[in-house]
């Protein structure tokens, strides 16, 4: 096949562990919204620790987030420039303003917790109302989904081709790792009664999950080697495919079967979590690398995906 | 009304004077030297601070006298695209289409996301590394960028550093009535500047005096290059397939996959919330 002395045809990403860090952690605040909707308005006592617990990690990542995405930038200080305009062709435009509305939402959230909790004055209660618990679930399905529309909708072929794969195992990803983060808070609140529905959310998610890797590996053709094959490959499949999905799927489906003794039971699903989110951490590290890798092969970006 | 380039591969003799004009003309640092062993040229590629790039497309064909090379020289530069992938993903606005048509960066308002270099279905903007950061660089703004150029003997470019660059058609120039540096410094006319209609008819005519003569010649984006794209206002006479220059056959639009990638993340949010619901609140799971 013809090439110019094989010289990359496009310009990979110049995204580092930031970025990285960034979506993971993006994935994790959409799975808190969608958790924190879930325990919300309930009479156990477990699901009101389950919906403190969400609220307030959901509005801390809120919080330390921004100065994550804030310093991948070429020119930090010129952040805001980012707000001066809303774009909808440009997911990265919408996500800035998801973010912002997210960090609103989870803001109003918390501040209703605190104020429950008497942290903060009991009246500012009701300036925050209680329809801001949907609005934080949906924003962050979006947060957890765009950075997957993000980088489809970029000239990389490997992103490109995954333009449904990549958007759709991403939310999957961040519920998993969502619910396995809710988990090691709620072992470390000793919250045990909500930990077995976390644990079959965290399931649910990774099947789903597993099952559009799997399809996304069996359709996508050429432009997916870098992701499946190669260093990048191996390191996918041992901690996000094995040691992420599969390993800890089956220590809480042992979690669910079994009646395990106290302290064995405690172990195991803090592995479980633990093991889910390393996984969660290097399945976004893989997609980025994997597109660094897909920019320098002119062949499959000569003829772009539809 | 658009201007843009034509140009054309068949009248290219690879002196490189474009890439030396945009160098001067736009104060670009230079990349380095790095010998290829590519043929001739050890430029490589178009970059933030490479804006006009000379290929050199090396052909062999066997006959009874022994081995014969020709040459194809074509000097490839931003297409300045009818719908620009680079525009579209600029969540800061930076990038605009100004009164000449063109795809122009204002590089005070870019902050370096690098969105735009993942967005470009040819490979063409890229971020400058951060060289003199720090320096004032409001004073470059876009108002004094072009209007007091000529005496501001210094890029924007420069000043700013870890923004996004690529050809600006020669902004400055165009505003005061000149032909872009690369266009003016081509000794054999094989960069043409002017109305984009006007070069079109010009190409069209060209390409059909060049098949009579039996050369194998082809315009690349003096029509719509499909993909979602349109047009090119800089355009390309090739003597050979667009791949052997380093151009995309099939370039696609990178905005159009998103309607497909938001569906996607809804329908798998959608799944995981009914599941939720029936774990958290359902029946047996709310036990
Ligand atoms: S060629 Fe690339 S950089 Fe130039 S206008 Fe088109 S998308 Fe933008
Ligand atoms: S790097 Fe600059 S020009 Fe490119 S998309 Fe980001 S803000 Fe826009």
């Amino acid at each position: 096949m013809k090439s110019y002395y094989d010289r990359p045809l496009l310009k990979g990403p110049h995204w580092g562990s930031n970025v990285v860090t960034y979506l993971f952690l993006g994935g994790i605040m959409g799975g808190l919204g969608l958790i924190s909707l879930l325990a919300d308005d309930r009479p156990e006592p477990e699901m009101k620790k389950l919906r403190k617990a969400t609220r307030y990690t959901a509005f801390a990542l809120a919080a330390i987030n921004p100065p994550i995405l804030i310093s991948h930038l070429g020119r930090p200080e010129r952040f805001f420039n980012m707000l001066r305009i809303v774009k909808f062709k440009s997911p990265m435009s919408l996500g800035v303003w998801g973010l912002v509305l997210y960090s609103g939402a989870a803001g109003a959230n918390a501040v209703r917790e605190l104020a429950d909790d008497g942290i903060v004055p009991k009246m500012l209660r009701y300036i925050a109302p209680s329809a801001t618990v949907p609005i934080q679930a949906l924003l962050g399905a979006f947060m957890a989904g765009y950075t997957g529309v993000l980088i489809s909708a970029t000239a990389i072929p490997f992103w490109a081709t995954g333009k449904r794969h990549i958007p759709a195992f991403s939310v999957c990803s961040g519920a998993a790792s969502a619910s396995a983060l809710a988990t090691l808070l709620s072992t470390l609140q000793g919250n045990h009664d909500v930990i077995p529905r976390l644990e079959r959310l965290e399931m649910a998610a990774s099947a789903l999950e597993v099952a559009l890797i799997a399809d996304f590996r069996r359709r996508g053709g050429a432009a997916t080697a870098p992701f499946f094959e190669g260093r990048v490959g191996t390191r996918l499949r041992d901690f996000t495919i094995l040691g992420g999905i599969v390993v800890p799927f089956a220590l809480n489906a042992i979690g669910g079967a079994f009646k395990l003794p106290k302290s064995l039971d405690a172990l195991r699903s803090i592995a479980a979590s633990t093991l889910t989110l390393v996984g969660g951490y290097v399945l976004r590290e893989s997609l980025i690398e994997a597109g660094k890798l897909s920019a320098n092969d002119p062949h499959v970006a000569f003829r772009q995906p539809s | 009304m658009a201007t843009g380039f034509f140009t054309d591969s068949t009248l290219c003799i690879g002196c490189k004077a474009c890439e030396v004009a945009c160098k001067q003309w736009n104060e670009l640092p230079s990349d380095g030297f790095e010998f290829t062993g590519n043929s001739y040229d050890n430029t490589s590629q178009l970059s933030g601070t490479t804006w006009r790039h000379v290929d050199f497309v090396e052909r062999e064909s066997v006959d009874a006298e022994g081995i014969a090379t020709s040459w194809s020289m074509l000097s490839d530069v931003c297409k300045h695209c009818t719908h620009a992938g680079c525009l579209e993903a600029c969540p800061t606005g930076a990038i605009i289409r100004n009164e000449f048509g063109s795809v122009f960066v204002q590089p005070d308002i870019c902050n370096g996301c690098g969105y735009c270099v993942v967005s470009c279905p040819f490979g063409v903007i890229d971020l400058i590394e951060a060289v003199g950061r720090g320096d004032d660089a409001a004073k470059y703004s876009v108002a004094t960028l072009h209007d007091d150029r000529l005496n501001e003997r210094k890029t924007a470019v420069q000043a700013t550093g870890g923004v996004a660059g690529k050809c600006t058609l020669c902004y400055d120039r165009q505003r005061v009535g000149m032909v872009p540096a690369c266009a003016k410094a081509c000794p054999t006319e094989s960069i043409q500047f002017g109305e984009i209609d006007d070069l079109r008819e010009r190409a069209k005519r060209r390409v059909e005096t060049l098949q009579a003569r039996g050369v194998d010649a082809r315009l690349y984006g003096a029509d719509d290059v499909g993909g979602g794209i349109g047009a090119l206002n800089a355009f390309f006479l090739l003597t050979d397939s667009p791949e052997a220059y380093n151009l995309p056959a099939e370039p696609v639009l990178p905005s159009t996959r998103q309607a497909m990638g938001y569906a996607a993340a809804a329908f798998a949010a959608l799944t995981l919330a009914t599941i939720g619901w029936a774990i958290f609140r359902g029946e047996g799971g709310a036990a």
